[in-house]
C-alpha cells in the first residue's frame, strides 16, 4: 500500500446533503470538520456528492477543453473510491480556493494550465476517493456489526465476506456522513488499479458526437440578449467615431455599448448584433502598436540582437546563424465568448474559461460585488490551447450586462478572434558554437531577442529584464533553473525583451515552442557540420539523462531511423522536456518523415513518437494529445503566422491564417514508455518537437536548412 | 416568415429572409449543436445536411432553403445511432469536440457519395477544419462507418 508523496496532511470533511446521500471534501489549510449539514457547496470546496439514487457527482478542478482533464481526474477518485464509471457524472468545480493547482501558476490562482490538471492532482484525488471508500465501509461495518476488515468496496458496493450482505453507496451514503473522515486514507498499489493505465472512454465523447456538450457559445438564458463587439485593430487605440443611429435601425439592435478599446452592439439575436455592428461602422484612433508593421518588428528584434553583440569565437569549426520565428495564433474553432448576467446585487458568469480566478477578479472590479455574490460557471471549451484564459472577453460581457441588466452573451467574430489575440511571441535568435576536433562544443554562445512572455505575469521580470520563457527549453547556463538535458560545455547565453506593443500570451507549450526548434535545429546543424549522424550525435550530450536516451532509442527503433527511403525523401528527429522549470519531466521525442517532390512541394508524411510521462493515467488521452499536438506544431511550421501592417494584425480569418487539414496529416505513430513513477502533463510536450523534427527532415532530403518559420512557400530545391 | 424543415419537423421563422441558416438554427430554433466558427464557408463547423448534402449553413439564407429537408447533428438518428456517430464513438475522435458536429455531418454527407472512400477520397471530401487535431481518427473513424454501413445492408 502507498501511501507517500504527502507534502502536506490532507484533511477531509464530510456534510450531509439535504434528502440523504454525501459529500466529501478535503482540505490542506482549515482544521478538520465533522458533518456539517449547514454548509453550502461552495464552502467546503467538495469533490465528491454520492445521492441515494448512486449516481456520484465528482466537482473536478480542472476546465474541460479537449485536454480530457476530467475523464482523468474522474478516473483517479473513481479507482480509490471503488466507484462503479458508469455511475460516475462530472461537473466542473466552482470558484474555491480549495481548486486551486499551484503549477498551473504559480501565484496561487485557480486556473487550468501548465499540462498539470493531472500531475498536481494525482496524490489529492485519490485520498479523497479513498477517504470516501473508508468511509463508507465504516458505515456498513457498523450497520452490520462487523469489523471493516471484512468488508470490502466494489464496483460501488460495500460487501461483507462473511455474510454475503452488501449495500450501494447511496444506501450507505447518509450514514457515511455522520462519520469521522480519516485523516491519511490508505491508497491502492498499482498492482490493484482498475481504472488507471487502462484507456477508458472519454466522459464526454457521447455529448461530442451528438450535438449536446455545452460550450460557451451555447449558454441560453431567459430573456438573454446578444452582443457583436468591435475593439481597435491598432492595439490600445480608442474609439474615434460610429453611426448609433444607423445601428438602431437595424432590426433588434437594442443598445451601443462602450467597451474597453472598443463597442459593443447589443440585439435580440448574434446576427442582428452582428448586422448592428456592421451599420455601426466604428472608426478608432491611436494604440500602442500605431505604425507597427513586420519589418519593423523583425528590424526591432535584430536591433535587440546586434545590441547583446556576437561573441568572439575561436575553434576548429565554427557555426554562426541566426533564427528567426513568427507571432502565432491560437485560433480555437469557439471563438471568443462569454455571457454574464449583472444585476445590483448579483453577477452570475458563464465562461469558456481556464481561469476562474481571472473571471472573479474582473467581475469584482466592474460590478463592485463581494465574492460571495458573484457567481462562475465554468463551460466547456471549444478549444483554448492558452488563449481562453484572460478577463477581455468576460470583462466586456459584464460590462454590456451591466448597462442592460439582462443576461447578456458577448461574442466575437472570427475576424475580432484573430485580430486580438496574445499571440506566441515572435523570436530571433543568434547561435555560434566553437566546436573541437572531437566535434563537441567547446564554445555554445546564444542570443534571444524577443517580447518578455513572463512580464506579463509576474512584472519584475519585466523590470530586470529577464525572461525564464526565452531561457528554459534551451541549453543554457542560468543556475537557478534545472539544467537542460543536453550537457554541453563553454556556455554562455543572453537574452533581451523587445516591447512592441503587441498582445502576448502562452501558447500550448511556452517556453519550449521557441527554444527547442533553436536548440534542436542548432543540434542537427552541428552535426552536420562535423559529419556526424544526428541521432548518434545526439547521444553524446544525453551522459546524465538515461530517460532521454532511452525515449530517443525508442522512437528510433519506431520509426526505422536509418532504413532506406525513396528518392525525394527525408527523416529528421527532434526531442524535448516538459515543463523544464520542473523537476519532474515529460520526455517526448518525434521522427518526421518528408517528401519534397520535383516541384518542391512538401508532404509530412509520417511521424513517430514516443513519450515517457511517468503512469499514463489514460494512454488513449495521452495518445491523443500527441496526435493532437503533433498535428498543431505541424500547422505551425508549415503554415502559421501572424503578420502586423499599419499597427494590426494583417490576417482575419481562416482564409488567411492557414491552419492544417485533413489532406496535410501525415500518418502518425504513437508509444508510450511503460513506467511507475508519478505522472507528469501530456497536453503540451508533444507540440515542439515536431517543428524541428520536419526542418531537419527537409534538411537531410534536399541540403536545405529552415531557419525562419513558417517554411510556408520558402523554396526547397 | 420563412418555413424551415428541419430534423423532419417545420419551423416558422420569424426572421429577416437573408439571415443565415446558421443563426436561424442556433438563434431562433435553439438547436445549438450546429457551430458558429468563421462565418466564411472556410472551417465547416456549421455544416447541416440540406436534401442529403452537407452544406456550410453559415454561407445559405433562409430563404434559399425554405421547405428544403434539413438535418442538423441533433436530428441525424434517434438515439444517437447513425453509423457515423456510432464509429466516431469507437475511434474515440472528439478532443474538444468543438467541430465535430461538422466533421460528422460532411462525414455523413461523403460517404452518402462514396460509400467506400480511399484515403484520398476522405482528403478530398473532408475540408471541416479541426484545431486539436482529431484528423487521424476522423479518417478512421470514417473508414469504420463505411463498413458498419455496407454491414448493415
Amino acid at each position: 500500500m502507498k501511501n507517500t508523496n504527502m507534502k502536506r496532511r490532507t484533511f477531509l470533511k464530510v456534510t450531509t446533503l439535504a434528502g440523504g446521500g454525501l459529500l466529501v471534501g478535503c482540505t490542506f489549510s482549515s482544521p478538520k470538520l465533522m458533518s456539517t449539514p449547514q454548509a453550502s457547496e461552495e464552502e467546503l470546496g467538495l469533490w465528491v456528492r454520492i445521492g441515494t439514487d448512486d449516481k456520484i457527482t465528482l466537482i473536478l478542478p480542472a476546465a474541460e477543453m479537449g485536454q480530457q482533464a476530467h475523464t482523468g481526474q474522474a478516473m483517479l477518485v473513481a479507482e480509490e473510491l471503488e466507484a462503479d464509471w458508469n455511475s460516475i457524472r462530472v461537473v466542473t468545480a466552482p470558484y474555491h480556493s480549495e481548486f486551486i493547482n499551484l503549477s498551473s501558476d504559480p501565484r496561487g490562482i485557480q486556473v487550468t494550465g501548465g499540462s498539470s490538471s493531472i500531475s498536481f492532482f494525482w496524490e489529492k484525488l485519490r485520498q479523497v476517493g479513498a477517504g470516501t471508500r473508508e468511509m463508507l465501509i465504516e458505515a456498513a461495518a457498523q450497520k452490520w456489526g462487523v469489523p471493516t476488515s471484512e468488508c470490502k468496496a466494489e464496483n460501488g458496493r460495500i460487501r461483507h465476506s462473511g455474510s454475503g450482505r452488501s449495500l450501494s453507496y447511496g444506501q450507505l451514503a447518509a450514514d457515511a456522513a455522520k462519520l469521522s473522515p480519516p485523516d491519511s486514507p490508505t491508497l491502492k498499489s498499482p498492482d490493484q488499479y482498475r481504472f488507471l493505465g487502462k484507456s477508458m472512454p472519454k466522459l464526454h465523447t457521447p455529448d461530442r458526437v451528438n450535438g449536446t456538450a455545452q460550450y460557451g457559445i451555447d449558454v441560453r438564458r431567459s430573456g438573454m440578449l446578444f452582443a457583436a463587439v468591435s475593439q481597435s485593430p491598432v492595439f490600445g487605440g480608442q474609439v474615434k467615431s460610429y453611426d448609433e443611429v444607423a445601428a438602431k435601425t437595424v432590426n433588434g439592435v437594442e443598445a451601443v455599448v462602450p467597451i474597453p478599446n472598443g463597442v459593443a452592439v447589443v440585439a435580440d439575436s448574434t446576427w442582428h448584433a452582428m448586422q448592428g455592428l456592421a451599420a455601426l461602422k466604428p472608426e478608432f484612433e491611436g494604440g500602442e502598436s500605431v505604425g507597427l508593421d513586420s519589418t519593423k518588428v523583425t528590424a526591432r528584434l535584430r536591433a535587440a540582437l546586434d545590441e547583446m553583440g556576437k561573441a568572439e569565437v575561436t575553434a576548429e569549426k565554427v557555426l554562426d546563424v541566426e533564427y528567426e520565428m513568427p507571432y502565432l495564433h491560437h485560433a480555437a474553432m469557439e471563438p471568443m465568448n462569454c455571457t454574464a448576467h449583472v444585476t445590483d446585487d448579483s453577477c452570475e458568469i458563464w465562461a469558456p474559461t481556464q481561469s476562474q480566478h481571472e473571471c472573479m477578479e474582473s467581475a469584482k472590479d466592474v460590478t463592485d460585488l463581494s465574492e460571495e455574490q458573484i457567481r462562475i460557471h465554468t463551460m466547456m471549451l471549444g478549444g483554448s490551447f492558452g488563449r481562453k484564459q484572460t478577463r477581455d472577453y468576460v470583462e466586456q460581457a459584464l460590462i454590456v450586462s451591466k448597462s442592460m441588466q439582462k443576461p447578456v452573451q458577448v461574442i466575437w467574430s472570427r475576424e475580432e478572434d484573430t485580430q486580438h489575440g496574445i499571440y506566441r511571441p515572435t523570436s530571433m535568435s543568434r547561435y555560434q558554437v566553437g566546436l573541437g576536433r572531437d566535434g563537441l562544443p567547446v564554445q555554445w554562445e546564444s542570443q534571444i531577442a524577443q517580447p518578455n512572455l513572463a512580464a506579463q505575469f509576474f512584472p519584475l521580470a519585466g523590470w530586470l529584464d529577464f525572461d525564464p520563457m526565452a531561457v528554459a527549453g534551451g541549453v543554457h547556463d542560468y543556475g537557478l533553473f534545472p539544467d537542460h538535458f543536453y550537457k554541453v560545455e563553454g556556455v554562455e547565453t543572453d537574452h533581451t525583451g523587445v516591447e512592441l506593443g503587441v498582445p502576448i500570451g502562452p501558447w500550448r507549450s511556452p517556453p519550449n515552442s521557441l527554444n527547442v526548434f533553436y536548440t534542436e535545429s542548432v543540434m542537427d546543424e552541428l552535426a552536420h557540420l562535423v559529419g556526424q549522424e544526428p541521432l548518434a550525435y545526439r547521444m553524446k550530450f544525453l551522459t546524465e539523462s538515461p530517460r532521454h536516451k532511452a525515449v530517443l532509442e525508442q522512437v528510433a527503433r519506431l520509426a526505422g531511423w536509418g532504413d532506406p527511403l525513396p528518392e525525394g525523401h527525408g527523416r529528421g528527429i527532434a526531442i524535448n522536456d516538459w515543463f523544464p522549470l520542473e523537476e519532474a519531466k515529460t520526455v517526448v521525442a518525434q521522427v518526421a518523415e518528408v517528401s519534397i517532390n520535383n516541384r518542391g512541394k512538401l508532404k509530412v508524411e509520417r511521424v513517430d513518437c514516443v513519450i515517457d510521462c511517468g503512469i499514463a493515467v489514460n494512454p488513449d488521452s495521452v495518445k491523443a494529445q500527441m496526435e493532437g499536438s503533433i498535428i498543431m506544431g505541424m500547422s505551425a511550421a508549415l503554415f502559421e503566422q501572424i503578420t502586423l501592417e499599419d499597427g494590426r494584425v494583417t490576417q482575419s480569418n481562416f482564409d488567411d491564417y492557414r491552419i492544417a487539414s485533413m489532406r496535410d496529416t501525415p500518418e502518425i505513430n504513437v508509444s508510450i514508455v511503460k513506467s511507475g513513477s508519478d505522472p507528469t502533463g501530456t497536453g503540451e510536450p508533444g507540440t515542439s518537437p515536431i517543428v524541428p523534427a520536419i526542418t531537419n527532415a527537409i534538411f537531410a532530403a534536399t541540403g536545405k536548412r529552415i531557419r525562419k518559420l513558417p517554411i510556408g512557400r520558402q523554396k526547397l530545391i | 416568415m420563412t418555413e424551415l424543415k428541419i430534423n423532419g419537423k417545420v419551423y416558422q421563422v420569424n426572421a429577416e429572409e437573408d439571415t443565415p441558416l446558421l443563426w436561424a438554427i442556433r438563434d431562433s430554433i435553439g438547436l445549438t449543436g450546429t457551430k458558429y466558427g468563421c462565418g466564411i464557408q472556410q472551417c465547416g463547423a456549421c455544416t447541416v445536411l440540406i436534401k442529403g448534402r452537407a452544406v456550410r449553413s453559415c454561407g445559405v439564407t433562409i430563404s434559399e432553403v425554405a421547405g428544403d429537408e434539413i438535418t442538423t447533428i441533433e436530428g441525424l438518428s434517434p438515439e444517437s445511432r447513425h453509423p457515423v456517430q456510432k464509429a466516431w464513438i469507437e475511434e474515440q475522435v472528439p478532443q474538444c469536440g468543438y467541430c465535430q458536429s461538422g466533421q460528422i455531418m460532411a462525414a455523413v454527407s461523403l460517404l452518402e457519395r462514396k460509400p467506400n472512400p480511399t484515403d484520398k477520397d476522405i482528403d478530398r471530401g473532408m475540408l471541416n477544419l479541426c484545431r486539436c487535431g482529431t484528423y487521424t481518427r476522423v479518417r478512421k473513424a470514417i473508414h469504420r462507418a463505411a463498413d458498419m454501413l455496407k454491414e448493415a445492408s
